[in-house]
């Protein structure tokens, strides 16, 4: 029978994958103030990633240079209203402009820097949104060093980039820059560096692809995805095991999925499966038994289910005797124990 | 000193000498012109290793790596590190994990994680036995000596409580 833990059933959403629908792909949008370190934020993740990165002049050159003549391109880059007028093509520069990123976003992962790419992608599962900020000190002090100007100045640089930032995405999207809620993660660099910031943005971008991952099989099948569930373990069994797991350094997610394996003559499901580990890095799920044998047995039966009914899932049990080992080999603390340890 | 009585011996000295030159020949093959760089996992993998690395005929380079688990004194904590570092640089060379024995496959892969870390041009595993009925994590050995089940294993590196590495072929324990 299903069990009573509570199940989430995911809204439907459109993935971008690559031209073969095999590595999934993605997008992290940059959206930065001046004198906060984005832009070298997004060149040190673009290197780490290997993805490409993409800035407004960039795209402009990108998209509308074979359509558009200088005096287009000039007012592109100059003025936000322009993007609302009508292009050459079908719709506004701006319609343009998203079927371009769309369509550049099948193709290929992507780090978006500025032009309100957050707004763009909005909603999008596939995509990460980062705000990069900082007190305000701070980007005067990063301004003058970076531009070698007075202290007047950089204050004048930083008003008027920051008004111009802010009317762009207001004019074209009707949004404010600075509405929290148009970002997934906002880092202050005022005591972070590049390096950590870069190194916080990596964690949570595999992360998030390692949920959706779980969330679009279930969209696929008929899994049912309950990873926003709260991981409350059911016996100290598998508060245990966990714990080993974490000692291995092999992340794990606690009965991210439920497979149904039966339903009756109206469709209900009858009897499912929800195995309690799942080993990310090794696409592995994990049920766990510390008990009669006789139950065993069942689970067994559930197992072949899903190995049937699921092609490619790949799920085994940890028996009593092998989880009974793993704890004793770290009550013992000897490297000689009988077992994986040397 | 702990006891054990053999039933019976499951490979023979000759048996493993036959198998591991069959390995190191393949080894030999699929790395040649490649730089190659074969990690024992002590101490079970001991004299495989010493065997196995003499069976390659082609130029690699050695090294040797051990892992412990710190026992949980306070019973939430416990710790599985490495006790023995290599000593080789392995950015950007091959590497060759070289296990005794792969049972739950956890040590395993913790191993591979942390040597993939180092980025190197590619890591494969290598095992003398692998247990698959217990194997929890598919770790894809490349090279494999022999499937078992779950007997009790002494000899040719592996012990029980220390007692019996140095059989020189592999037996099987009575459980009594």
């Amino acid at each position: 029978m299903l069990s009573g833990c509570l199940i989430r059933i995911p809204a439907i959403t459109v993935g971008i994958h690559d031209a073969q629908g095999g590595v999934p792909l993605a997008i992290l949008t940059i959206s930065r103030q001046i004198g906060s370190l984005g832009d070298e934020i997004a060149e040190a993740l673009s290197r780490k990633l290997d993805w490409e990165q993409i800035n407004r002049n960039q795209l402009i050159q990108r998209f509308f240079a074979n359509n558009t003549d200088t005096r287009e391109q000039h007012l592109l880059n100059e003025s936000a209203k322009f993007y609302l007028t009508q292009s050459r093509a079908a719709g506004t520069y701006l319609d343009e402009l998203e079927r371009s990123l769309f369509a550049l976003a099948q193709k290929q992962s992507a780090i978006l820097v500025g032009f309100g790419s957050q707004i763009i992608f909005e909603g999008n599962k596939d995509a990460l949104h980062i705000r990069i900020v900082a007190p305000e000190k701070v980007r005067i002090s990063r301004i003058r060093r970076q531009f070698r100007v007075s202290e007047s100045e950089a204050v004048r640089i930083l008003e008027t980039a920051d008004k111009k930032h802010k009317r762009f995405v207001s004019t074209v999207y009707g949004a404010d820059l600075s509405d929290f809620s148009l970002y997934d993660l906002t880092l202050n660099t005022a005591s972070l560096s590049v390096d950590e910031c870069v190194a916080a943005i990596l964690a949570i971008q595999q992360e998030h692809n390692e949920r959706l991952k779980i969330e679009k099989e279930s969209e696929q099948s008929e899994s049912i995805d309950h990873q926003s569930d709260l991981p409350v373990f059911k016996n100290p069994s598998e508060a245990e095991f966990a714990r080993i797991l974490d000692m291995y350094q092999i992340d794990w997610k606690y009965e991210p999925k439920t497979f149904p394996v039966e339903w009756d003559a109206e469709g209900n499901v009858t009897l499912a499966f929800s195995p309690d580990f799942y080993l990310t890095k090794f696409d592995t799920y994990l049920e766990l038994t510390t008990m009669n044998q006789k139950y065993v047995t069942g689970k067994n039966r559930k197992m072949k289910k899903v190995r049937d009914l699921y092609p490619g899932t790949n799920i085994k049990i940890v028996y009593k005797k092998d989880f009974y080992s793993l704890v004793e080999r770290f009550n013992m603390g000897s490297d000689s124990y009988e077992g994986d340890t040397k | 000193m702990t006891e054990f009585k053999e039933r019976r011996i499951v490979y023979t000295a000759e048996d493993l000498r036959k198998r591991v030159a069959e390995m190191g020949l393949q080894i030999s093959a699929d790395y040649a012109g490649k730089e190659l760089v074969v990690v024992g996992v002590l101490k079970g993998s001991l004299y495989f290793f010493a065997d196995l690395t003499r069976a390659i005929d082609i130029p690699i380079g050695i090294d040797v790596i051990a892992i412990g688990t710190i026992p949980n004194t306070t019973k939430q904590t416990g710790v599985v590190c490495i006790t023995k570092d290599l000593d080789l640089d392995i950015t950007g060379k091959h590497v060759l994990v070289v296990e005794d024995i792969i049972r739950t496959g956890l040590t395993t892969a913790y191993l591979v994680q942390n040597l993939d870390a180092r980025r190197p041009a590619g890591i494969k595993v290598c095992s003398l036995l692998v247990n698959p009925a217990q194997q929890l994590i598919n770790i894809p050995i490349a090279y494999l000596g022999y499937e078992i089940n779950d007997a009790w294993l002494i000899g040719y590196g592996m012990d029980v409580h220390e007692r019996g590495r140095s059989l020189p072929y592999i037996a099987e324990l009575d459980r009594r």
